[in-house]
């Protein structure tokens, strides 16, 4: 990845005097991230956790812990966070996804945090169905064709996930102290493809009211609208690069690869939804008419 | 809200056509409506700056339908997009 990122010493976390231009909160209030502009470039800050330092272009971030806080965290968060935040500050196309590889083709899960991306993506892996990544889903334009490059080789997973998927031995990262979520490196028994592969399908990850793995077509406007929702974004004033960002995600959501996938959270039907996954990904008829250009 | 009235759109909102589909995006915020072919016109002129009277009469031009109709779904659709923050009266 084309991000130069260096961790510094901690420091404590001192008021910034600016209102951040943007902010992410969870959905009981919880401030996570606030976005500050600093000179020509940006100032991430995770409170209590860490900051980043982004250079205008994206080309550049420096970590900096809050005392007390590990390197495994700030890592994490520039990974998991920052990284792809850094990237579409270059003009590239990020959303929050994860992706596996189905026989030479890339098959993406969309879906907000929680909805089960990565699960799915570790599902298939410790079956092994090698997995692109587990967030932050990086697209590149080949051509008329769009690919999906491999980033992280490491899978998060809350604990019901990883008590319901991973061998006990399965190699870890260190901890982070702001989730529970588990970091688990590729290596045997989740293995992890390094090459990029073409995009072949996106299912958008639906709340889990369906009671049987259910698959249904997009329209294109359904598609761009979904697709904005799942993107990550440094900075939403850039008009320019806004634009860019949306003819991306248009010209994206003209192909006919969209599909919303839904099925009940129970890790003991997980077999039966990658059995559907794969079957509709190989299936030639499923896709969608291309629409008129 | 009347047709004297001119709408700005905020920098972070823009549209988009595909399939045969109009998508107003902000992209700030993720709010989004859809516009069909009319409504995807009347977006087009507020957007040059004209008053929502002019946008009107071009309309009127364009389409065989009543003043009353056309003016009632202009204010409608302005006061829509309004209340959803994809553009402010100028």
């Amino acid at each position: 990845m084309s991000v130069h990122y260096t961790e510094q010493p901690a420091r404590p976390l001192a008021p910034v005097q600016d209102v951040p231009f943007h902010q992410w909160a969870f959905p009981d209030g919880t401030l996570w991230t606030q976005f500050f502009r600093q000179g020509a470039g940006y100032l991430l800050r995770f409170p209590d956790l860490a900051d980043f330092e982004v250079s205008a272009d994206g080309a550049r971030v420096q970590g900096y812990p809050a005392p007390g806080v590990t390197s495994a965290t700030v890592e994490h968060l520039y990974l998991n966070q920052v990284l792809p935040l850094a990237l579409s500050r270059q003009g590239k196309l990020v959303l929050h996804g994860s992706a596996v590889d189905i026989g030479g083709q890339g098959v993406a899960f969309l879906g907000e945090s929680g909805r089960g991306k990565s699960t799915l993506a570790a599902s298939f892996a410790t079956e092994g169905t090698r997995f692109l990544t587990d967030d932050g889903l990086l697209l590149e334009w080949v051509g008329d064709a769009c690919a999906i490059i491999p980033s992280h080789p490491s899978i998060r997973l809350w604990q019901d996930s990883e008590d319901a998927l991973m061998n006990p031995d399965a190699a870890t990262a260190p901890a982070v102290s702001f989730t529970s979520k588990s970091r688990f490196l590729a290596g045997q028994g989740i293995p992890f493809c390094d090459e990029s592969r073409p995009l072949h399908r996106v299912f958008f990850l639906g709340d889990g009211a369906s009671e049987t793995p259910t698959i249904e077509a997009l329209r294109p406007a359904e598609a761009l609208i979904e697709l904005v929702k799942h993107s990550f974004l440094l900075d939403i004033e850039a008009r320019e690069m806004l634009m860019r960002h949306f003819d991306d995600l248009t010209r994206l959501a003209a192909l006919p690869i969209y599909f919303r996938l839904d099925y009940p959270r129970d890790y003991e039907a997980l077999g039966a939804v990658r059995e559907a996954i794969v079957r509709h990904a190989l299936d030639p008829h499923q896709a969608r008419p291309q629409e008129p250009a | 809200m009347n047709l004297s009235d001119k709408v700005t759109i905020p920098t972070q909102v823009m549209a988009r056509t595909v399939g045969d589909e109009t998508v107003i995006l902000d992209l700030a915020s993720g709010t989004y409506y859809g516009l069909d072919p009319v409504g995807a016109r009347m977006w087009q002129l507020m957007n040059e700056g004209q008053p929502l009277a002019a946008v009107c009469e071009t309309m009127l031009d364009e389409y065989e339908v009543t003043r009353e109709a056309l003016e009632g779904d202009i204010l409608r659709l302005t006061e829509e997009l309004r209340a959803k923050g994809l553009v402010s009266l100028a």
